[in-house]
């Protein structure tokens, strides 16, 4: 091969051929193009005419151009140019090639293994045996010739841990136990290990070293930190010098279970830091789904950090209130909030403080509660003193009573004053109160005051000598709103409000979720110390390869609870995730103390970077151009002959261009989106596609008139009806959905039924209708009685009672009694009242349950009734004569009552107290 | 059977004119004498008068209608009208049979449309129709339309032919459709001696608009259509100007050769409707006929 310029050639003889190139232009520009013959009935008029100049139109420069370029390029194509030749290698003798073959050089794996190819092609033309030695997996190496290794240096895998000095004791022993001298290539992952420059040494003693090796840092994550409630994460990295930004991935299952970035935290290291520590603030719900934690773009098993119990855990909390309330009071209830703000980060316990000290929950909250029995009181003190919290709230009773008065309770933080104090009530001159910022060694410190939070009412602390210390939380006049007391290993909190809104808005706002999240995570567990897990044995689950992925752990041995907690990870200790009974723990490649060294060469050695400049053929690519010319060359000949746009013209040019041009793909919006935009723009009402044509087109047809009657009669202005398909369409755009049933109609599916549930949970309404006039009342006698049955059975359907008198359906809008469609017929079934309800002396109606009944069956054909054609006349008859005409009058008045009672819930079941309250009022 | 064919779509262009009335030349010398033009009662289809009847009108002649509503009778008169000769001749030879682009029809082939069109008009309005020379003699009715289709469908050999002049008929119509790119002394010839003979008409030149553009460039080989001439060139765009100037001229003697002789000059494009030009032929014929 002959280099020229960089550029290698196979043939350079052929270049000799250029030289003709100038002959070829001047041949080209002389000869004229060849004559264009037309047929042309007026040639009689231009016969005898003489051309001005005898010179003829000869080719243009530029296309004679062209075709010396195309020229140009075949021959040069042909000559096979080489861009990047190798340089022939030298040396001679064995070689033995070093791998470190850690976790570190990972992420850098498949530009390491260009390399070990290339350097196995070189080492194969210059005829040297090779063998290989892979530091972290050491083995015999014997010398074979490099095509025999190209395949296994392909096979070679990173492993999840770094070079343990045992590894380096048998490669120096192997290393021995090979004869003569050899020079040794090292591929080098970056970080220096114990031993290394021992090693080396013993390599130079048996010929030259030579090293290839990164210049990029490695990176790595330490496990999360749990502090003082916070979680934190560190990413170390090997290398200072540059400012650099990683991005950290938090992994976890959604709650179909599969895995997905839950969130990714961008941060980065400081020109000069090795460690940068980075805050989690997540939820705690999402928290408890992390799996693991992983640095974007670095695909090594010390980038990744998994998730164990300790970001799962949930802490226990008993929860004891007052008193119970009835149904209806859940706003008023003292533990309502409580439980609300608890659930998603808490095990809630409920029962007698006696039956549940001895659970030992994490944290015990009284809501409002003074009377504590003395063997109560005892259990607790001793619960909170082996590391129990104990949270309590004011309230009407605890500030009615007299506790911790005149001496400190052992039970709260602070001495009270009796009876509080009220802020801006109607008899008071202040106005409501708002939060003081968290002093720094508050629990709460960090979390924002929302403006909106306002306390009205509160339990006052008397001024003590202890007291300022006790205070977390006060408002903006200084007045302790939470006090904690420390009690051996535990605390006792202090809320001096209520847990209920009934004394301040705190419970309404997120911040006092925050507030909870962050006492309920005190007691959060600690990384597990060896001797926590003296004597236990945990078995590998899932176990990570160099990559960072999890494998399974097939049949790795148990490892001691000490070693799990302290050793360093190895072939024996591998990282990934332990199990012990229901406890799991993850062990990750790298220690919270860990830091990463980066290996020092001495000056002796070279040492290269990682990247292969492959060779480049570019033969093929001048061929390539040169097609491309002469494509060029055929289009602009015959522009120039003026046959461009002829009829053949048109095709070459057709064909040359749909050779060069991709088809592109269409941009396709779904259907679904469509519908979406169509149903949430405006309101819809909507009918459930049956598949019966005639049943489908007459409840679309009977939704269009009851549309057409609440945009004529009220506020209310649907647009077209949809029809809805269960299986694909979303349901929840749409307020109420009406169902005639069929016996035809096919059953929806597992996933339909769901997605029917969740709607009929979240306020939607159903209107079933067997349409055969209901003379089998619902029993199975009627075969779409039957259909129904058998179609509902999946649905959460509550109890069903038929519409009682003073059911609000009856007066949403219009006043009604009956609930007529085509057929006049029976009663019509809703959701059954509560069993308390009661009628209150005065009143019109009782108080029935809120909301929205979800169901509503009938067999009425109200669609039939309601049905309308496009010029907006009744499409069926409904009775006879003006008393049919009146049916259907009020088939619409039972429609516009049901979208009212949909669209507006209880709304006037409260507004028939009106008169009752006026008359109360005494005018 | 393309002479059934070009009948058919001749008889569609026909059918959108109303039927073309000739008017009698030798009315033209009753204005000469002084008289009210050519409405004189006489053999035909339009009503024209009712004047009371005269011994010697027989009893058949009385206009029942008009007499009940006086007591004198009254006879009822119609106009005379008279049938005239029109002639046509459409140049056949090769040079009209050419189209520079697939979707135009060739000139021949919208000539022949013309002529027949014209000649179902002038027939259905009573007149008759031959061709010049002395093949088809003028005739009326529709057979002679169907043997007109059957002369005007064959087509001549030579490049360039002359207007076939022989057997016009005195005072008659003629219309000569061609391109007139060949040989303009011919035209003369045959004018002059139509004028000689007090036959009048149009002259319809029919062209191709590629013969109008000359959008030609480079070296260039033109032909004639049966390639009897032939002419190279290496700079085609370098003629168009000097070819334009002689077209034009052309017309230009035609033009001066029409109104010498009475004759009108039309010129259509084969890439225009077909019907312009048949209004335009319709009212020319009108005009030499006044």
């Amino acid at each position: 091969m002959t280099l020229l310029g960089g550029i290698g050639f196979i043939a350079p003889w052929l270049l000799v051929a250029l030289a003709a190139l100038p002959i070829l232009w001047l041949v080209l520009r002389a000869v004229p193009p060849t004559p264009t013959r037309y047929r042309f009935p007026g040639v009689v008029l231009i016969l005898g005419l003489r051309d001005d100049d005898t010179i003829s139109d000869r080719t243009p420069w530029w296309l004679a151009l062209l075709r010396i370029l195309a020229v140009a390029c075949t021959i040069v194509g042909l000559a096979g140019p080489v861009l990047n030749p190798n340089p022939d290698t030298t040396g001679s003798g064995p070689v033995l090639l070093v791998l470190d073959g850690g976790w570190s050089g990972a992420t850098r794996w498949p530009a390491t293994q260009e390399l070990l190819s290339a350097k196995l092609a070189e080492a194969h033309r210059s005829q040297r045996p090779v063998a290989i030695l892979q530091l972290t997996d050491p083995d015999t190496p014997t010398f074979h010739t490099a095509d025999a290794l190209t395949g296994r240096g392909a096979d070679m895998k990173p492993n999840p841990w770094t070079v343990t000095p045992d590894q380096l004791d048998r490669a120096t022993r192997l290393l021995a136990e090979m004869g003569g001298s050899f020079d040794t290539w090292w591929f080098s992952d970056g970080l220096s290990y114990p031993g290394h420059s021992d090693f080396l040494a013993a390599l130079e003693d048996r010929g030259d070293v030579r090293v290839f090796q990164s210049s990029s840092s490695v990176i790595g994550l330490t496990p999360v930190q749990f502090e003082d409630g916070r979680i934190t994460i560190s990413a170390i990295r090997s290398t200072v010098g540059l400012p650099r930004y990683i991005t950290i991935f938090i992994r976890g299952l959604d709650p179909a279970g599969t895995s997905r970035v839950l969130d990714s935290i961008t941060t980065g290291f400081k020109a000069d830091a090795t460690q940068v520590d980075t805050d989690l603030s997540l939820p705690a719900e999402l928290l408890a789904r992390v799996t693991r934690f992983e640095i974007a773009e670095q695909h090594s098993a010390g980038a990744v950090v998994l998730a164990d119990d300790r970001l799962r855990h949930r802490p226990e909390v008993a929860l004891i209130s007052g008193h119970d309330v009835g149904e209806g009071l859940d706003l008023l209830s003292p533990s309502h909030y409580l439980e609300q703000a608890l659930v998603p980060i808490a095990d809630l316990l409920y029962g007698v403080l006696l039956d549940i000290i001895p659970a030992n929950p994490d944290v015990i909250i009284l809501a409002d509660i003074t009377t504590i029995s003395a063997a109560e009181q005892a259990a607790l003190i001793e619960w909170i003193e082996n590391g129990g919290l104990l949270l309590r709230f004011a309230g009407p009773r605890l500030a009615a009573s007299d506790i911790g008065r005149d001496d400190e309770h052992p039970l709260l933080p602070v001495r009270l004053r009796a009876g509080g104090r009220s802020l801006g009530g109607a008899m008071s001159w202040g106005e409501p109160k708002v939060l003081a910022p968290f002093a720094e060694e508050s629990p709460f410190f960090g979390l924002t005051i929302p403006s909106d939070v306002l306390v009205n009412s509160q339990l006052v602390a008397q001024p003590d000598p202890t007291l300022a210390d006790r205070v977390i939380a006060a408002l903006n006049d200084g007045t302790p709103l939470v006090t904690r007391k420390e009690l051996g290993q535990g605390q006792i909190i202090l809320f001096h409000v209520t847990a209920n809104a009934e004394w301040s808005t705190l419970p309404l706002s997120g911040l006092f979720i925050s507030m909870l999240e962050r006492l309920a995570a005190f007691s959060a567990n600690q990384t597990p110390k060896a001797r926590d897990l003296e004597g236990t044995t945990w078995v590998p689950v899932r176990v990570m390869d160099g990559f960072g992925r999890l494998l399974d752990a097939e049949n790795l041995p148990g490892v001691d609870g000490p070693t799990l907690a302290e050793a360093k990870i190895g072939p024996n200790l591998q990282p990934g995730v332990y199990q012990n009974g229901d406890r799991r723990l993850a062990r990750n490649v790298l220690m919270p103390d860990a830091t990463l060294t980066p290996v020092r060469w001495p000056e002796r050695i070279p040492v290269e970077g990682l990247s292969v400049s492959p060779e480049l053929p570019m033969g093929s690519i001048l061929l390539a151009a040169t097609l491309i010319l002469l494509v060029a060359d055929v289009i602009a000949s015959l522009a120039l002959s003026g046959r461009l746009m002829s009829v053949r013209g048109k095709a070459v040019l057709v064909f040359a261009l749909g050779t060069a041009l991709a088809p592109m793909a269409d941009a396709q919006t779904t259907a679904e989106d469509e519908l979406a935009t169509l149903a949430t723009s405006e309101l819809a009402l909507a009918h459930v596609l049956t598949g019966d044509a005639r049943v489908d087109e007459m409840a679309q047809a009977g939704l269009q008139g009851l549309s057409n009657v609440l945009f004529y009669r009220t506020s209310v202005e649907p647009i077209k009806p949809i029809g809805v398909d269960l299986e694909r369409d979303e349901l929840a755009f749409f307020p109420l959905l009406y169902w005639p049933v069929t016996l035809g109609q096919p059953y929806p599916s597992d996933q339909a039924y769901a997605k029917l549930n969740i709607y009929l949970r979240s306020g939607g309404l159903i209107l079933f209708d067997t349409r055969d006039a209901d003379i089998a009342g619902f029993s199975t006698a009627s075969p779409n009685g039957r259909k129904l049955q058998d179609l509902v059975a999946p649905l959460a359907i509550p109890p069903l009672e038929t519409v009682p008198a003073d059911h609000v359906l009856t007066r949403t809008f219009y006043l009604i009694k009956d609930f007529p469609g085509r057929y006049a017929g029976r009663d019509i079934w809703v959701e059954a009242a509560p069993p308390d309800a009661e009628q209150i002396e005065g009143m019109p109606f009782r108080n029935l349950n809120d909301g929205v009944t979800p169901i509503l069956i009938g067999g009425n054909d109200w669609a039939g009734a309601w049905a309308v054609d496009r010029n907006g006349t009744p499409m069926n008859p409904v009775g006879r004569g003006f008393a049919g005409e009146r049916q259907r009058e009020l088939a619409y008045r039972f429609g516009v009552n049901l979208v009212m009672h949909v669209l507006t819930g209880n709304y006037k079941s409260d507004q028939v107290h009106v008169p009752a309250l006026l008359d109360r009022l005494g005018q | 059977m393309p002479d059934i064919d070009l009948r058919a779509r001749s008889e569609e262009e026909a059918s959108r004119l109303p039927p073309l009335l000739a008017r009698a030349e030798h009315l033209a010398g009753t204005v000469l004498l002084g008289d009210h033009g050519r409405r004189r009662s006489g053999l035909g289809d339009d009503f024209w008068q009712y004047r009371p009847a005269q011994s010697g009108d027989s009893k058949r002649m009385i206009d029942h209608r008009r007499s009940a509503q006086s007591d004198q009778q009254y006879v009822r008169e119609r106009e005379w009208q008279i049938a005239q000769a029109v002639m046509v001749w459409v140049d056949q030879s090769a040079s009209m049979r050419f189209s520079s682009d697939r979707a135009l029809s060739t000139k021949i082939d919208r000539a022949r449309l013309l002529s027949l069109a014209i000649a179902i008009l002038l027939i259905r309005g009573g007149e008759r129709v031959g061709l010049t020379g002395t093949s088809l003699p003028p005739r009326r009715g529709n057979a002679q339309l169907m043997r007109l289709a059957q002369f005007l469908v064959q087509d001549d050999e030579t490049d360039y032919a002359p207007p076939e002049h022989h057997g016009m008929i005195p005072h008659a119509r003629a219309m000569f459709v061609s391109d007139f790119l060949g040989d303009l002394t011919e035209v003369k010839l045959a004018l002059t001696k139509a004028a000689d003979r007090g036959v009048r008409g149009v002259l319809m030149q029919v062209l191709d608009p590629i013969e109008e553009a000359f959008p030609f460039h480079g070296r260039t080989i033109f032909e004639s259509i049966d390639g009897t001439l032939r002419h190279e060139t290496l700079k085609a765009a370098n003629l168009r100007d000097r070819y334009l100037e002689r077209l034009a001229d052309r017309k230009k003697v035609l033009r001066r050769l029409c109104r010498a002789t009475g004759w009108h000059l039309g010129l259509h494009h084969t890439d225009q409707s077909a019907q312009s030009a048949l209004l335009w032929l319709y009212r020319a014929l009108d005009r030499s006929t006044a």
